[in-house]
């Protein structure tokens, strides 16, 4: 019995070691960004990005963590250098995979950054690419939750500037909901969920 | 219980698979340091690893990392950092612990200082930019040509009855424009006395504008005051087709995307017979301004550069009176002007940091003009080769280098009743040019440059220097000084008369000072400006039997002043640009050094732009005032020895955006209709009492409404916007 128990242990560890230093690097990054420590998680997925040459998800995240933090951002040179970081991550990792909605959805949010960061200035010069890069998101991946809250989230914004109705979009943000709910990721460390976010956005812009 | 062989041979080959996977078999080895900048200032969120391995950490707010790895022997060790430029070193591991790494600042990052005398860039991510592309088109005074837009900045001064762009005390003719590095030899539609003329591109095709008042880089050359450097957009951004629809006419345009190409054409057709059937002006039209205009601009992309092809072709005809104190019935003048220009150029990479751009252009330009009983056929047919090379030694040296040749076939046939000439002229310029860049530091930067050309016309060789420095006198703050001298031959309207002559020259000096932060700008700059070898001859206009020389010269010196603040109004952007100038010359047929009639003392612009969010609309204002110019009257003693009262001019627009697609766009030039005067033109002969009599050159109309609805058609706009309406 003691023997049977050491023989499990042993394939129990011999299990857990073959998880790949790849999947322990993610796993770890994805824990510091949880955690509240974005740029850490940026530096070890950087770390991964230079590793994993072939691998477009690194490079995927790196670009996103520059791009959620500027949204906040008020000096134009970090902005400038924040936003020239992502981009450059997110051309590596668009050259990396083909066809893939999730990148068109960065970019739409990259250039969102710039929007929010100065309305009067490149307001009119981005929106109407940004529409178009949620439009081709959703041509090739009409399902993808993210894909679809990003969409309705811009043509809400759109449509309450230019005061026209929302409803429309309203239906489509309660349809992202129930698309996370069903949500199956793409595959290991694919992006993933939103949900809660997506309850947030409808709350703020459908409800009350 | 005993385990069978099977079954040890199972754990063996377990354990040893286990092992093999577990590094903990082998010994770990520390990495530890601190990163600091070269002060000691120690540098958090460094990202420190091994190149190539999973191995590193990010440093803590001391400064300080460790981390273990179980490689061993030499590897790399890399620390990088946003806006530092990485560090790297190569060592044995057991040596990597207790390291001092300090990491330079990286020279390209936003915060260095940049060269800006004489500069005014208009672009959206520069730190010096004093313009943003749209400005362009939102600018009240301005009805969408760039041109009308740089006529708000400093350094300019307002020739209302012209419409090009005089920069310093030099005329119209001293400023040169490029699109994309390569010349363009006929910028400008054609008019006549007293009609402003336009820039011919349109606004939309480009999207960084640098428009240098001085001291510019020795890559340019010809241009004796100032240089526009257009740049086209190297990837638009989605395919589209534009529609306006004008009072004064409407325009087309369409943009389509491929993989790695795009090509956007757009036209227009301008005809000013309806508006001025409902708003006669002073002159008397037989056939009224009429232009067709199209261009296209075609951009392909390559693995290591980007090709881009830009042509335009216009046509503008128009005929009339002009009310004239010599002749009583009045001058008459027709033109018909056809103008064809493109323009291809290529930018790519090469090994080891080399980059080259090359590129030619092509210009033919027809005008069949018609003054009084003489008619005067002309025919121009430029070109421009240019190539150039560019080593980046290091983030810090930088070394361009080139050469480029101008070529200038010009005919021109003078016929009327009792003359029938044909004369012209052939010219080639050959130039190189070389530049180095230095940044010593965030704080302190270097350009030298050289250029060296050659006429085939006067056998001249000239040679130019240019320096300029730069340095940061505090976060936000910068000052730099330019030295250079430019050469430019004499106009098309002397040398098709006389080639005996040799480049115009001018020495500039200039001083600038910039503080930027939050949204505001203040630009200082004085200058010296002093001109020689200038084009003089003893008639009115130039003509077959003058006589030519280059005896001139003269001097220009003052101040700009240029305030824009977007930040302290909320939704409020404005620019306040004030030149003073103090100049004085002798050239064409001045008896004496005067200061010329396209010259003023002070120069004042005011522009505001208020976005009103409820009403979805952006009200623009601008204010120019200018004080008078000089003029000769003949019946007092001198020359240009009077001045003629200040102009003035408020201009509105309201641009209302009724969906993200379509804009509707109003805008009156001086509202309050001020009876503005640009000179006087004097009877070439005394009357009984011995008085030349006098008319005043007005504009030809004192306003001027412009109603404009453009629609931009996107694929996706149209079904998420325009369902919904």
């Amino acid at each position: 019995m003691k023997r049977t128990i050491t023989l499990l242990i042993l394939i129990i560890s011999a299990a857990g070691f073959a998880q790949s230093k790849y999947q322990q690097g993610m796993t770890k990054a994805f824990e510091l960004w949880k955690s509240e420590k974005p740029w850490e998680a940026a530096n070890l997925f950087e770390r991964i990005a230079q590793v994993e040459t072939d691998n477009w998800l690194p490079r995927f995240y790196i670009a996103q963590i520059n791009v959620f933090n500027s949204y906040s951002e008020k000096d134009k040179e970090k902005m400038v250098a924040q936003m020239d970081k992502a981009r450059d991550f997110l051309n590596d990792a668009k050259a990396l995979t083909e066809n893939n909605a999730e990148i068109y959805v960065l970019e739409a949010q990259l250039l969102t950054a710039w929007v929010v960061y100065d309305g009067q200035q490149y307001g009119m010069k981005y929106s109407q690419k940004i529409a178009e890069l949620y439009q081709k998101a959703f041509d090739i991946d009409p399902e993808n939750p993210r894909v679809v809250l990003g969409k309705a989230q811009w043509d809400i914004g759109t449509a309450k500037w230019f005061k026209q109705p929302t409803d429309v979009y309203c239906d489509d943000i309660k349809r992202a909901i129930e698309l996370f709910a069903n949500e199956e990721p793409a595959g290991e460390f694919h992006p993933r969920g939103g949900g809660e976010y997506a309850e947030t956005v409808l709350k703020e812009n459908c409800e009350g | 219980m005993k385990l069978s062989k099977k079954q040890l041979t199972l754990i063996v080959v377990l354990t040893f698979f286990a092992s093999s996977l577990n590094y903990q078999a082998f010994s770990q080895t520390s990495i530890s340091g601190i990163v600091t900048e070269k002060n000691g200032t120690p540098i958090e969120g460094v990202n420190v690893y091994l190149e190539g391995t999973y191995d590193g950490v990010t440093t803590d707010p001391e400064g300080k990392f460790t981390f273990t790895t179980y490689e061993i022997g030499v590897q790399t060790l890399i620390a990088s950092y946003l806006s530092y430029e990485s560090f790297m070193m190569a060592a044995d591991v057991t040596q990597m612990s207790d390291l001092k790494i300090w990491l330079r600042e990286d020279v390209n990052s936003l915060d260095t200082v940049v060269i800006s005398a004489g500069t005014l860039e208009a672009s959206d991510n520069s730190k010096v930019s004093v313009l943003k592309p749209l400005d362009v088109v939102t600018t009240a005074s301005a009805l969408g040509d760039f041109v009308g837009a740089l006529q708000t900045l400093p350094g300019t001064t307002t020739v209302a009855e012209d419409g090009r762009l005089f920069v310093r005390g030099g005329d119209a003719g001293e400023t040169q424009i490029f699109i994309d590095g390569i010349r363009v030899f006929t910028p400008y539609t054609p008019t006549t006395n007293n009609i402003p003329t336009r820039g011919r591109y349109s606004p939309f095709l480009f999207d960084g504008i640098t428009f240098s008042t001085g001291g510019y880089s020795a890559e340019y050359g010809q241009a004796l005051s100032s240089v526009l450097l257009l740049n086209t957009i190297d990837e638009p951004d989605q395919d589209k087709t534009e529609i306006a629809l004008m009072t004064v006419g409407g325009g087309v345009g369409n943009t389509q995307k491929w993989e790695n190409s795009s090509l956007s054409f757009n036209t227009s057709y301008i005809n000013l017979a309806p508006y001025l059937a409902l708003y006669p002006d002073r002159n008397d039209w037989e056939k009224p301004f009429e232009t067709f205009a199209g261009e296209s601009v075609f951009r392909r992309k390559f693995e290591k550069g980007i090709f881009k092809l830009y042509a335009a072709f216009d046509t503008s005809s128009f005929e009339l009176t002009q009310e004239d104190i010599i002749l009583p019935e009045g001058l008459r003048f027709k033109l018909k002007n056809s103008n064809f220009y493109s323009n291809a150029s290529y930018a790519g990479e090469l090994e080891n940091n080399w980059r080259f751009h090359t590129g030619a252009s092509f210009t033919h330009a027809r005008n069949d003009v018609g003054i009084q009983e003489d008619g005067i056929d002309n025919t121009e047919n430029s070109a421009h080769f240019k190539l150039k090379f560019r080593k980046r030694f290091s983030n810090r040296v930088k070394l361009s280098f080139g050469a480029e040749q101008f070529l200038t076939d010009f005919t021109e046939d003078f016929n009327n009743d009792f003359v029938s000439e044909r004369y012209g002229f052939n010219n080639g310029i050959s130039a190189a040019f070389s530049e180095l860049d230095l940044i010593f530091s965030r704080k302190f930067a270097l350009k030298l440059g050289a250029r060296g050309e050659h006429s085939q016309l006067f056998d001249q060789f000239t040679f130019s220097p240019r320096a300029s420095v730069a340095y940061k006198t505090g976060k936000n703050s910068q000052l730099s000084l330019a030295y250079g001298d430019f050469y430019q031959q004499p106009i098309n309207d002397v040398l098709k008369f006389s080639s005996d002559l040799q480049a115009q020259k001018t020495q500039h000096y200039i001083m600038n000072y910039q503080y930027v932060a939050n949204n505001r700008i203040l630009r200082l700059e004085a200058y010296r400006k002093d001109y020689n070898s200038l084009v003089t001859f003893n008639d009115e206009f130039p003509g077959f039997d003058s006589n030519y020389s280059n005896n001139g010269d003269g001097y220009a010196q003052g101040f700009d002043l240029f305030w824009r603040d977007n930040n302290t109004v909320k939704n409020v952007d404005y620019w306040v640009s004030y030149s003073f100038l103090d100049t004085e010359r002798l050239y064409r047929n001045f008896p004496v050094s005067s200061t010329p009639s396209f010259a003023n003392t002070h120069n004042l612009n005011t522009v505001a732009k208020w976005w009103i969010e409820d009403w979805k609309s952006q009200i623009g204002f601008s204010h120019t005032f200018s004080s008078g110019r000089t003029y000769t009257n003949p019946n007092e003693p001198g020359f240009l020895q009077e001045k003629t009262k200040a102009f003035n001019s408020v201009s509105v627009n309201w641009a209302y955006l009724i969906s993200p697609q379509q804009i509707l766009y109003l805008s009156i030039n001086n509202v309050f209709g001020w009876k503005n005067i640009n000179g006087y033109q004097y009877a070439s002969t005394a009357d009984a009492n011995g008085n030349f009599n006098r008319r005043a050159l007005r504009p030809a109309a004192d306003q001027f409404f412009f109603v404009g609805f453009f629609w931009t058609i996107s694929e996706d706009g149209t079904d998420n916007q325009l369902d919904n309406l």
